[in-house]
């Protein structure tokens, strides 16, 4: 024991003297958790923070009147109607507004043709930004017909002599609809997806300074050194443990500290705590021995530094992408989504959001746990072989 | 401890064809310093790595006394020291912590870690470095820092691989002088270097090997019997060709 915490204090004390690094393993994921945060915050809300213009231009002010009033609010908001159709498609083709409806001059004719299955429903016509997202052309979309619906019955109750307004029929005043989503919320908020995403992404990149000390500890004799003084080399790996798990415990507590602080300071959302802390510890806890497993399978395996910074670097960024730390899973094909379930970022990132999102117990945590500790045991092995089948340095006994 | 004896020892890096050490047999007794001479790539930095327990593989036998090497090792670990030809120390940590890092992993604690920590930077003249970085020392100091750490558990075995390699003629002076010093009371050591006078000035045996084979191998006095010095011999036996 005495020599393992010899072993931590020399990794402690070299690292603590590495300002560059720990900058790196600190500042990097906090300004990626800010800056990304704030930058897709609209993209989690689905668009439902932006304002998307819209025109209707139809013969009947009164009836563009009503349309105007019903399409507005709830992210859509009513724009001056163009001079004519070719200014309609001109402003649309410029993104202002992005959405023009043009209504035909024979509308509230077509709306009271009988509904016997001969007649043609009345035809309308939809300009629409090309950069509009689909989610929210397709909810404009459901709104125009639904207002069309709503005028088109007011129509058949004034045929039947039924005194009757089309705003009594329109879906917004149809019902009141209370959504309810069970355990936090259904999606990660720009800042629960992001904070435990970079807080992973920066986890696993221990992989740099501790693959470059192993390679400068084996490039200066000190490795052969240590091992001519008869420290098991299973012993060596394990004295890197101890000081960069607790660099990951720090990462994981300044990075919530970032989601809690930094983001709203810059205007974005504050991050949900967790209502389990022992839990968010256990997920902390593996993904940081997964990282550090992975750490030193790259220093074992990198003949120089080069290598170690290609080698973990790339996985890294490999891994990230396909693990949902740069995009989110959720937009992810569903191919794409089954391919993620590889990446040890992706198990992690199910852990963080099963206690952080999802407010979840044990039994939630239980499968990204054990994978990430399977993960950890496996590369521990695998660099312990690697070492000796290259058979260049003798195990100590 | 007793004469440390090679007995045929062999020795080839695996998936590489050319055997590096073949059929090595020397006697290095106690109390002495061995000079262990050869050009570039002769395989003494071989032979060095295995008596100090980095290379396994080799073949014939290998006793200090009237026991393997291996099993000595095994009941007293700490009996074998080694200096290898690089600076094997931490260059971000003070010459103190390197002191204390490669004396805690070799179980010294306490009172005794402290001692023998003063003891070794006491001998290798490195009392006022002690707060530096090592990696910012002058080539002279980091040899004695180096030295200073293979010193630090007493080894009755001390292997000393090129240790005054690229250092100016003063910290040399200083540091053979040292070395002088740790022969006799009982302990083996084995030393390399290129400098021919430096062998000439502190060791009482010597050892030539080339292609890992033993030359010549005896007191200093016998090989050099023919008046011709330790640089003439070395140059005849190893010819004068360049090597890569």
């Amino acid at each position: 024991m005495r020599r393992l915490l010899a072993l931590w204090e020399k990794e402690w004390l070299a690292l603590s003297r590495d300002v560059l690094g720990l900058a790196v393993l600190f500042l990097m994921p906090a300004a990626f958790i800010v800056v990304m945060s704030l930058a897709l915050s609209d993209v989690f809300k689905g668009g439902a923070a932006r304002l998307t213009g819209f025109a209707v231009m139809a013969a009947d002010p009164k009836l563009a009147e009503r349309l105007v009033r019903s399409l507005s609010g709830e992210g859509f908001r009513a724009a001056p109607a163009p001079a004519d159709e070719a200014a309609a498609r001109d402003g649309v083709r410029r993104g202002t507004p992005s959405l023009v409806l043009l209504v035909p001059r024979d509308f509230e004719r077509a709306l009271n043709a009988p509904l016997d299955g001969k007649s043609t429903p009345p035809k309308l016509t939809l300009l629409a930004d090309p950069a509009l997202p689909p989610t929210q052309l397709l909810a404009f979309r459901q709104r125009v017909l639904g207002v069309a619906l709503a005028l088109r019955v007011s129509a058949m109750m004034r045929r039947a002599g039924i005194a009757a307004d089309a705003d009594a029929f329109d879906l917004k005043h149809a019902a009141t609809l209370n959504v309810e989503t069970i355990g936090g919320a259904g999606r990660p908020s720009s800042v629960q997806q992001n904070t435990p995403a970079w807080l992973i992404f920066g986890m696993f990149f221990v992989v740099m300074p501790i693959s470059s000390l192993f390679i400068v500890e084996r490039r200066e004799g000190t490795l052969a050194r240590l091992v001519s003084l008869r420290v098991p080399f299973s012993m060596l790996l394990l004295g890197k443990v101890g000081p960069y798990f607790v660099v990951n415990l720090a990462q994981g507590a300044l990075m919530l500290l970032a989601g809690r602080t930094l983001v709203p300071w810059f205007g974005g959302e504050t991050l949900a705590l967790p209502a389990r802390w022992d839990l968010l510890a256990a997920v902390t806890a593996c993904t940081s021995v997964a990282a550090i497993g992975w750490g030193l399978f790259v220093a074992v395996c990198s003949r120089t530094l080069e290598q170690a910074t290609v080698i973990g670097g790339v996985g890294n960024i490999l891994a990230a992408a396909l693990g949902g730390i740069m995009v989110p899973r959720f937009v992810m094909p569903e191919t794409m989504q089954k391919l993620s379930e590889v990446s040890p970022m992706a198990w992690a990132l199910d852990g963080f959001h099963a206690v952080i999102l999802r407010q979840g117990g044990a039994a939630d945590i239980a499968a990204p746990c054990v994978k990430l500790l399977a993960l950890a045991l496996a590369l521990f092995a695998a660099a312990l072989w690697v070492h000796h089948r290259r058979r260049v340095l003798a195990p100590a006994q | 401890m007793g004469t440390l004896n090679l007995e045929s020892v062999s020795f080839r890096y695996p998936g590489r064809g050319e055997t590096v050490l073949d059929k090595v047999s020397l006697a290095i007794p106690a109390g002495g310093i061995f000079g262990l001479l050869g050009p570039n790539g002769a395989g003494k930095t071989t032979l060095i790595s295995i008596l100090a327990g980095q290379l396994r593989g080799a073949t014939g036998s290998i006793s200090a006394g009237d026991e393997p090497l291996e099993g000595l090792r095994r009941r007293r670990p700490h009996s074998l020291g080694l200096v290898p030809q690089e600076y094997a120390f931490y260059p971000m940590l003070t010459c103190a912590e390197n002191l204390r890092f490669f004396g805690a992993v070799q179980d010294l604690a306490g009172a005794r870690l402290r001692e023998r920590v003063a003891a070794a930077a006491r001998f290798a003249r490195i009392e006022s470095a002690l707060s530096r970085r090592a990696g910012r020392l002058s080539g002279g100091l980091k040899r004695r820092l180096n030295l200073a750490i293979g010193l630090l558990v007493e080894p009755e075995i001390l292997l000393l691989d090129e240790p005054t390699a690229g250092v100016d003629p003063q910290a040399r002076a200083f540091l053979l002088e040292s070395i002088r010093s740790l022969a006799g009371a009982g302990r083996t050591i084995l030393y390399t270097s290129h400098y021919m006078e430096e062998v000439e000035a502190i060791c009482d045996r010597v050892a030539i090997i080339d292609h890992g084979r033993v030359l010549v191998s005896g007191a200093l006095s016998e090989v050099t019997r023919d008046g011709s010095g330790l640089q003439e011999l070395f140059m005849q036996l190893t010819h004068r060709s360049l090597r890569d």
